[in-house]
Order: structure tokens, then sequence, then C-alpha cells
């Protein structure tokens, strides 16, 4: 095969070394997992949004045969096991903070792996059946009889922030938990009052789930001896869990041990502990034995942690030339059944602005909790939501003002020469060439010749519509990561990093990080991962931080490795460490590489060889080759990018055809182009799967999930995109020790507003001026409707 | 799934036999709808009598006039038939356009007939082309055969051997979609037959009906124009979160005037 000769170094796209693996079955996910003598477990779960439990009789369920032993909420609180530790925000310096603007706390209320007073969600795990097989624990399940007593629920955003709402939690004094203001009132209320124009817009993003293509599964371990915990399971860092489990259960992170192995897709929504993973090491312990639980679809449609669901109402305020002035307005997040996470709130109302030029702005920000799944930053948390809100604005506003939309764009969109900028609500946006991506798109994406087309669809009885957003992307989340790396004797580089595949591909693209710095074999550096046995430290993989923050540490255990090779090549050069230099795995005298020279070059093998063999080398350079890189980086990065698409509406149906999907985003230095274009084009089927099909949809009386399963929760599918049109730029972060930025959410994170704004240019005949997401057919139709019978009245 | 029985016989005699001594077991066909509903456990038969290894029930061959399909021929096979494409190609592109790969090497037509999901392809087929639906007992004419949400004439025990399709002199099958299940929003089977032009609706309402309205314009006139101004009440029509039963409705006027266009091979329609 040539993939050994294949190059693979950065910026080659090289195959990668997990797909063999895991397209031929054998990877080990979840619930690939099996031990000896394992028990299984179902999870009863509540069919009601909102509901005190009374009681939860379980006498004729443990008569079953097979049941071994049902555990409730209860018994939790008996053995003493604490909350879910959530963390509402993830600590970052380069994000804002949201605090009450009263001045008191933020609302936070203990979650329990099972119900120990009311419901909150349908779905919410009421009681846990352990047995001897799946078919048994099911059979339990259903003969447990659960008393309850209804109360009203509330799902809806904007409704579960009212003061009469059903109250979610008795102790809190309404359902919403933060109201912060960010921004500058006074300020804002001033170009407001002296604007040539202003447009409004009111919206909702709706709630939409994870679908990772692996459902969770956990088995879980317990050893008398040594009152030892082992959880295996699909996590995004196992080092996180670990210390998660270990606050639940009440011991010391050493009596806790943490293995996942191959995950099937995080999103984001798997990036916090779940209550499941907690009751299966539980359980275990309980009764002596493994215990083993896996998600079934259905299940994870009703308790997985979901996402999205921002309400927004947003005014943006411009001169009479276009310039914005100042946005104000309001965003309500909607958490769910628990005070579980408010990140993307903040993530998404520091950059309420986005990338465009904004002397002032001040908005409300509220998370609320209701009657529905908790939910997590999805994909880009926080910025697809506010993003989308801003491009609609200027698409909006350019209506409004006769100002053409690409030219309101290029007017305000920050230049070059204003960075770095600090942004109305105090983010520093660092380094980037908004203009460059954006002409770069256009182009790419023939705008200009856009017309020609759009009359050769009308003649088709098609309505044409081209689209257009630029978007920026936080990238900040958890800032410590660690790399420890051990060169062996055989010239194996072993690198133990804390962050985890859920699917990125770190095998390929960290080992290629390795073959290009210290040049050895790329099939000779192994990533090692995902274990708390050898895994000291990792923030986990979230907020674009998997290969950014695995970059700055490994090439700097690269660096202490060269350090280290260079004494002891100049002990056997015997020369000044001074003098060697190393290139492509060899330490060379200066001056004499590629010259037949006495005793040189010495490659980095031999220099492992001499570290495990010479004794008399200085100790600290005894024993195997061995480099730690541990970072905190408090900076955040900031990559950038356009968007063009252009559809097709047939508009006696409604129905739609994306024609072409254009994509450029700044990645500042390219480590594996065909993983950056995989991450790119799934990344926009996430964001077009939400603008246009994707919906948790919760009954508004009943708090019932309509869309508990693949016949009622849309996904797209590869055949409703066209082959994506999609390049990088590389311009180096100057932030970014290495110049590299993310590219794992660019894709979706302005494929909202993109796919929107298309749908409403392509109506614009029809007097359409919006239509709200998931923007499906009928909706598409009834704006139509709308918009004629407006007209005609 | 619950604990069942299962029995596979090789010949129809003995699954009929089977079937008449176990009322309370339940036919597998291919297995689409049944064995994901007994995973999920809203389905709990005593047993069941797996069809699949009963060779007579598989094929497809033309009898005169009539296309004969087998009830356990899988959609995979009904798509590339050479009788079915030569004899109602609408046919093979209905089959071809159900479920996924999977779905159509198991699913079969006997399957989905008998099943009678309200949003299923085949009954649309079935009633617009005046098929007969012959099993181990009778005949059972398509205008008698669906009563209602996953009701058919069937009795308890009946198997569908075959299905007898009068070629038609022109037809089309038109599918809009749903967007999660990918199943019929509105699906229009279009055919204009010895008998006179039949419409039949699947995905819009509780069952598959005709649109008779459209059915007695176009006896007068087989042709898309002949739709201008029929309009679909939007009474029976279905309603839930992936359309409102005021546009199913329109999506059949819409659709059935595309069908017809598609039988009748017309460039297609520019909005007016």
């Amino acid at each position: 095969m040539s993939a050994s000769i294949q190059s693979a170094k950065i910026g080659d796209s090289v195959i990668r070394k997990e797909d063999h693996r895991l397209v031929t079955g054998a990877g080990c996910f979840s619930d690939d997992v099996n031990l000896p003598g394992q028990a299984y477990s179902v999870m009863l779960r509540s069919p009601h949004a909102h509901a005190k439990v009374l009681g939860i009789h379980t006498k004729n369920a443990l008569k079953c045969p097979g049941v071994i032993s049902i555990l409730t909420g209860q018994d939790l609180i008996t053995d003493k096991i604490k909350a879910i530790p959530h963390r509402p925000f993830s600590p970052h310096p380069a994000d804002i903070m949201l605090t009450n603007s009263d001045g008191s706390e933020m609302f936070m209320a203990p979650h329990y792996p099972l119900v120990v007073d009311k419901v909150r969600h349908v779905g919410e795990a009421v009681a846990m059946v352990i047995a001897e097989s799946l078919a048994a624990a099911k059979d339990g399940a259903e003969a447990i009889e659960v008393d309850y007593e209804i109360l009203p629920s509330v799902t809806d955003t904007v409704s579960a922030a009212k003061k009469n709402a059903p109250r979610v939690f008795d102790t809190a004094p309404s359902n919403v938990c933060l109201d912060a203001e960010t921004g500058d009132r006074e300020k804002t209320e001033q170009a407001f009052a002296k604007a040539a124009k202003i447009v409004s817009f009111t919206t909702w993003i709706p709630r939409i789930t994870g679908v990772p293509l692996e459902p969770r599964a956990a088995v879980g371990e317990y050893t008398d001896n040594g009152r030892h915990y082992t959880l295996h399971a699909g996590t995004s860092g196992a080092w996180r869990t670990q210390m998660d489990i270990a606050i639940m259960l009440g011991v010391h992170e050493d009596h806790v041990r943490v293995i996942t192995k191959d995950v099937g897709g995080h999103f984001g929504t798997r990036g916090m502990l779940y209550g499941e993973f907690l009751l299966v090491v539980w359980a275990a312990r309980r009764v002596g034995r493994p215990v083993k639980w896996t998600c079934d679809r259905q299940e994870a449609f009703v308790s997985d942690y979901q996402a999205r669901d921002l309400a927004v109402e947003a005014e943006l305020a411009l001169d009479e030339k276009g310039h914005f002035l100042a946005i104000r307005g309001s965003n309500i997040s909607n958490a769910g059944g628990h005070t579980t996470n408010f990140s993307p709130l903040r993530k998404g109302v520091e950059i309420m602005s986005t990338i465009y030029r904004m002397p002032a702005a001040f908005f409300r920000a509220r998370g609320v909790v209701s009657n529905t799944a908790p939910t997590r930053p999805y994909r880009s948390s926080g910025r697809p939501e506010v993003i989308y809100v801003m491009e609609r604005l200027i698409d909006l506003a350019a209506l409004a003002c006769g100002i053409d939309r690409v030219t309101l764009r290029r007017i305000n969109l920050l230049q070059n020469h204003e960075m770095p900028y600090t942004n109305p609500f105090g983010m520093v946006f660092s380094d980037g060439d908004y203009h460059q991506s954006m002409e770069k798109a256009l182009r790419m994406a023939d705008w200009d010749g856009f017309e020609q087309r759009r009359q050769e669809a009308k003649t088709r009885g098609q309505c044409r519509g081209i689209g257009i957003a630029n978007y920026v992307d936080t990238a900040s989340g958890v800032p410590r990561e660690r790399a420890e790396m051990t060169l062996r004797a055989d010239g194996t580089v072993e690198v133990i990093i804390g962050t985890v595949s859920t699917g990125q591909g770190h095998e390929t693209s960290f080992a290629q990080l390795v073959t290009d710095w210290l040049g050895v074999p790329f099939d000779q550096v192994k990533i090692l991962t995902g274990d708390t046995q050898f895994v000291k430290f990792g923030g986990g993989t979230h907020s674009g931080r998997g290969l950014r923050l695995a970059s700055i540490v490994i090439h700097s255990a690269c660096q202490t490795i060269i350090k280290k090779g260079k004494r002891i090549a100049a002990l056997l050069l015997k020369c000044e460490p001074s003098v060697i230099e190393f290139k492509e795995g060899v330490f060379y005298q200066k001056g004499e590489l590629g010259q037949e020279s006495q005793g040189g070059p010495v490659s980095l093998t031999q220099v492992a060889e001499a570290s495990m063999g010479l004794t008399d080398l200085p100790e600290e350079l005894q024993g195997p080759l061995r480099a730690i890189g541990d970072e905190t980086v408090t900076v955040a990065e900031f990559p950038y990018g356009c968007q063009v698409v252009e559809v097709e509406i047939d508009p006696q149906l409604g129905s739609l055809k994306i024609i072409n999907y254009t994509a450029v985003d700044d990645v500042g230095r390219a480590v594996n182009p065909a993983i950056i274009h995989g991450q790119v084009h799934g990344g926009i089927a996430q964001g077009v799967g939400q603008a246009l099909m994707e919906q948790a949809h919760y009954d508004p009386v009943s708090g019932q999930l309509l869309s508990g399963s693949f016949m009622d929760y849309a996904m797209p599918r590869a055949s409703d995109f066209p082959f994506f049109n999609a390049q990088y730029i590389e311009i180096p972060s100057k932030t970014h020790p290495l110049g590299m930025r993310p590219a794992g959410e660019g894709g979706t994170a302005p494929a909202l507003g993109v796919m929107i704004n298309a749908i409403c240019h392509a109506l614009q005949d029809y007097g359409v001026k919006h239509v709200e997401m998931p923007a499906t057919s009928e909706r598409i139709w009834q704006a139509i409707q709308q918009a004629q019978a407006t007209k005609t009245s | 799934m619950h604990d069942f029985l299962y029995q596979r016989p090789t010949q129809l005699p003995e699954a009929s036999q089977w079937a008449k001594e176990h009322v309370d077991y339940k036919l597998l066909a291919g297995g689409m709808s049944l064995i994901p509903s007994l995973k999920m456990r809203l389905s709990q038969p005593a047993g069941l009598i797996d069809l699949s290894a009963i060779d007579a029930l598989k094929g497809v061959r033309i009898e005169g006039d009539e296309l004969i399909i087998k009830a356990m021929t899988p959609h995979a096979e009904v798509a590339i038939d050479k009788n079915v494409r030569q004899g109602i190609r609408a046919l093979c592109e209905l089959a071809a356009g159900i479920g996924d790969p999977l779905v159509r090497n198991r699913g079969t037509i006997g399957g989905s007939l008998a099943n009678a999901d309200p949003a299923a392809c085949y009954p649309s087929a079935v009633l617009a082309l005046n098929a007969t639906i012959k099993t181990n007992q009778r005949e059972i004419a398509a205008d008698q055969f669906f009563l209602g949400l996953f009701e058919t004439a069937l009795h308890p025990g009946e198997i569908i051997t075959e299905i007898r399709f009068p070629k038609p002199k022109a037809a089309a099958y038109w599918k809009f979609r749903q967007p999660a299940s990918r199943f019929s929003l509105v699906g229009v089977f279009v055919a204009q037959t010895n008998t006179g032009v039949r419409v039949a609706i699947t995905g819009a309402a509780d069952t598959v009906f005709r649109h008779t309205e459209a059915e007695q314009r176009l006896n007068v006139q087989f042709h898309p124009s002949a739709l201008k101004g029929l309009f679909m009440s939007e009474k029976n029509m279905n309603s839930d979160i992936h359309a409102s039963a005021q546009y199913r409705a329109h999506c059949i006027d819409v659709i059935t005037e595309r069908a017809v266009a598609m039988a009748l091979n017309l460039p297609p329609q520019k909005e007016s």
C-alpha cells in the first residue's frame, strides 16, 4: 500500500488511520463492552411532563423472573449520592460573565440521576431495573406502578419566562433562573434615538437534539477489594467524567477509573456527565456484579441532552448611509427541566453583533427552565443562533433602507486595521481578514451571475434565491490540556492526551503533528487516550479545542524531546549541544548535514536507544526519552468565514432544493485538509438540518415529545445536498502559537442564517419578509399565501 | 420483545393450516413494520408464521392483460423486474422509492398491503390500478380491501398470495415525502384504466382513498388542465407536526395535476 510512503506532514490529506478499524466493525463503542457476569439495566421513564411522584410500587416487578434489584431516587438519597455537578458556564477568561442584574445569585437546583421529588420532563428516569437479561429488566419495568400527581406543564420558552407559568422548581420565585444585562444601555438608547432606520426581528431558534450515530451506553464495575469503581462509556473526555463520578459518589478520584474507547458522535450534547453513567457504577456496587445499560433510539430522543431553543427579540439601528449604530434586544434560553447549562446563552449574547462594527449594544439575557429535556451546548453553541439573527437583521435592513445587502455588509464588516477589535459586549476579536473570506465566497459562488440563473429558473417555474452569511466562532472552553510523549527505543512515539476523539480523526491529525515536528514515520506515532489509568488531565472535546490545544501541548512536548535529544546526540558525537541541529528526525553538527562527517548524523531512534542503553549519560537523560506538554491557554481563538447558498423553491408546493452551497473558512493553518472538509461538510449538514427540518417538537398542552423517533424527527440526508463548494484560507492566527484556528464548528455557525436568507430572497417577489425555522415546505408555502393575501387586501 | 413462538413453513397449505389453527399468531412477511413493533413491545403475538421460506409466494409474471406480483416479492425486485417495467412502469418507480435499500430488500408488496399503513405507497397503486388481491381463501377487489387505519378486509389468518394488476393505458405515481420518515406526506397514483380513470391518494387521510371528483373530470379529458379550479376539501385530512390538513389538501390538488402530466409524459408545468 502507498499509505506508508504517502507524506504525512502538516498540510497533507492523509487517509485517516482509524477509518479501516471503524468501517470494518473493529471499533470498540460503548455497547461493544461486555463483562463476565454482567447484569442488564433499563430505566423506567416518566410518561408525564410534570408530575409529583407520590409512590413507586415495585413489589410485583421484583417478582418478575430474572429481576435482581430496582433502584429509585430514595436509594440515591439513602446512599448519600450527590447531584450531577453541572457547571452552568465553562470558565474561560475570554468570555463575558452573566450575572443577575439585581445582584442576586442565579438559581441552581440539584439534578439527580433518578427523580427524588417530581418529574420535570417526559423521559426523566424514575427507577432503574437491574436484571439477568435485558428482556427481564424490561418485564420488570413494565410491572412497576408509579403514583403520579400530574401538574400543569410548560414547554415553550417565552411562556416559561412568564410570571404565571407553571413552576418547574417550587423553591424558585419563577422559571427565570438567570436574568442578566449586558452592554451599555445608555449609549445604546442614545444611538437608537438618532437612528435614521430601525429594523426589528422577533424569532425563535427551535430546539433540536444531537442525534449521534451511536446512542449512549455504559457498563459499570465495582470491586470490593480497594473499593474501586470502573465506568466503560463513550464520553467527551475520560478525566472530567472521572472527576464528576467521584464527586457524586463522594470518593477520591483514585477510586474511579473511566475508560472511553471509540465514540460515535458528540456534538456537545454528549459533553456533560449523564446520570445513567453514575447509576451503572453505583448499581454495580449495590448488586455486586457489573451492570450494563444501553440507550435505545427512542429513549435517546427523550433523555439525551437537547440544544438551541432560544427566543430572540432584536433591533438594529442604522444611520442614513447604512452604518450600524447599535443593536439591542432580549434573548431567552431554555435550559429545560434542570439547571444544567446556560453557556449557549452567554456564548451567543456576547457576540450578538458578530463580526460587524457596532458602536453600541445592550441586551437582556435570560435563562429559563421548562418541562422539557435539559439542554446543553451543541455544535458552535450559541453562535449559530445569534449569527442567524444578525444576518437576518442585515437582510431586513437592506430591504428597509434600499441598500444592496452585500454593500451593507461591506460597509459594516470589520476591516483588518481595526483588529484587535473590542466588541460592545467586551469581547476582543484578535485578528482576521473578514473581507477576504467574504469576497472569496462571493467569487466562488458567482454572486454576480446570479440574475441570469434566476431568470433561467423562472422559465421552469422555480423561484431561485441566493443568500449570504458571515460568521465568527469564539473558541474557548476548558483552557488546560496536557500531552505526555514517550520515544521508545524501537522508534515508536507514544502520545498520551486527554482529549478524546468522538469522530474527528485525532489518531491521524495528531500523529501528523508529531511526524512533522519529530520526523518520525506516521505509522510509528500512537495516540493514547480515553483511560484515566494513564490520562492525568484533559479538558475534553468541545469549543474547537481538540487540535487547537493538542497542537500546543504536543508541540511543547516535541520541543522538550528535541532539546533532550540534542544533549544526548552531543555526547554521542562528542561535541557541544549548542552545535547540534535537528531536522527531519536526525541530529547533526551544524553545517554537516549530507556530508560524510565522522560520527554523524544521529537519528532520533539512535538517541532513544542511547537513552535506554548508555549508563554514562547524566541521570536526567537516562531512561525512556519522555516529555510533558501541559499548558493553560487563556486566549480564545476566533475562526471566521462566509457561506453563500443558492436555492430553488417550487412555489406551488413550497418545496426547496439546495442548488449550490459555498463555504469559506479561515483555518489559520491546515493540518489535514480532508478532515477539515469533512468537518465543514458535516457541520453544514447539521446547520441546514436545523434550518430546514429538525425540531424536538413538544406538545404545548401535554408536554409530550411528538418527535420521539426517526419517523417524526427529521434528519438531513446526503441526497438533500449538492456537492459542497468548500474551500479554506490560511491566514495564521496571531494568538495561536502555531497559527491554527479551529475548523469544527464553522460549517454550522453561519448555516442557519444563510439558509433562511436564501429562502427569503427566493420569495422576495411575493413580498415574503421572513420564514421561521424549520423552514418546511408548508411554512414556505404558507408564507407565500400570507404575503399574497396581504398584497391583495 | 416479548417471547413468541416461531414457525417457518415452506408450503402455502402448511402456512394456511397454522394460520387457521392459531388465530393469536401473526403472519410475518418482510417484517419492516412488525419487527420494530415487536422490539418496542407494542405488539405481543403468541407466535409468528414467517412466510419468507414459501417460494410459491415469490415472483412476477404476465398473464394476458394482467401483471401478477406474488405477495412475498420484495420491493427491490419489483423495482427492477422487466415484466413490471414493460407492463406498469409506474410500479417500478413506486417500488424503487420505498424506504431505503434495506427496506426494499426485505419489505414485500403483500406485507405492505396487509399492514395498510396510511402513508404506504403500494395501497395507492393497488387502488388506482383497480387491482385484485388474491388470498388463500378468495379474491378481493381493491375497492373493497382498504377499510381504515391499518384495517383491511382480510380475515384473521387469511394470507395474501398475489396481486393481479390489469395493465393501464397510462399511469404515474407522484410522491411528496414527509421530511422525517420519507414516507408519503401526500402520494398520488393516477391510472387511466380500461374502466376509466382512477386516482388514489395515500398519506393524506387515515387510509388510502379515491379522489372521485378528479376522476370524473379526468374521465372527460385526461389532461392536467381538466383539474383547474378543483380543490380538495381539508375535511378528513390528517393534521400533524409535519403538515396541516389545509396543506395536505392543497398538495393533493398540485400533485394530482403533476401525476397526470407525468402519466402523459408532459414536460414540467410552469406556474401560471
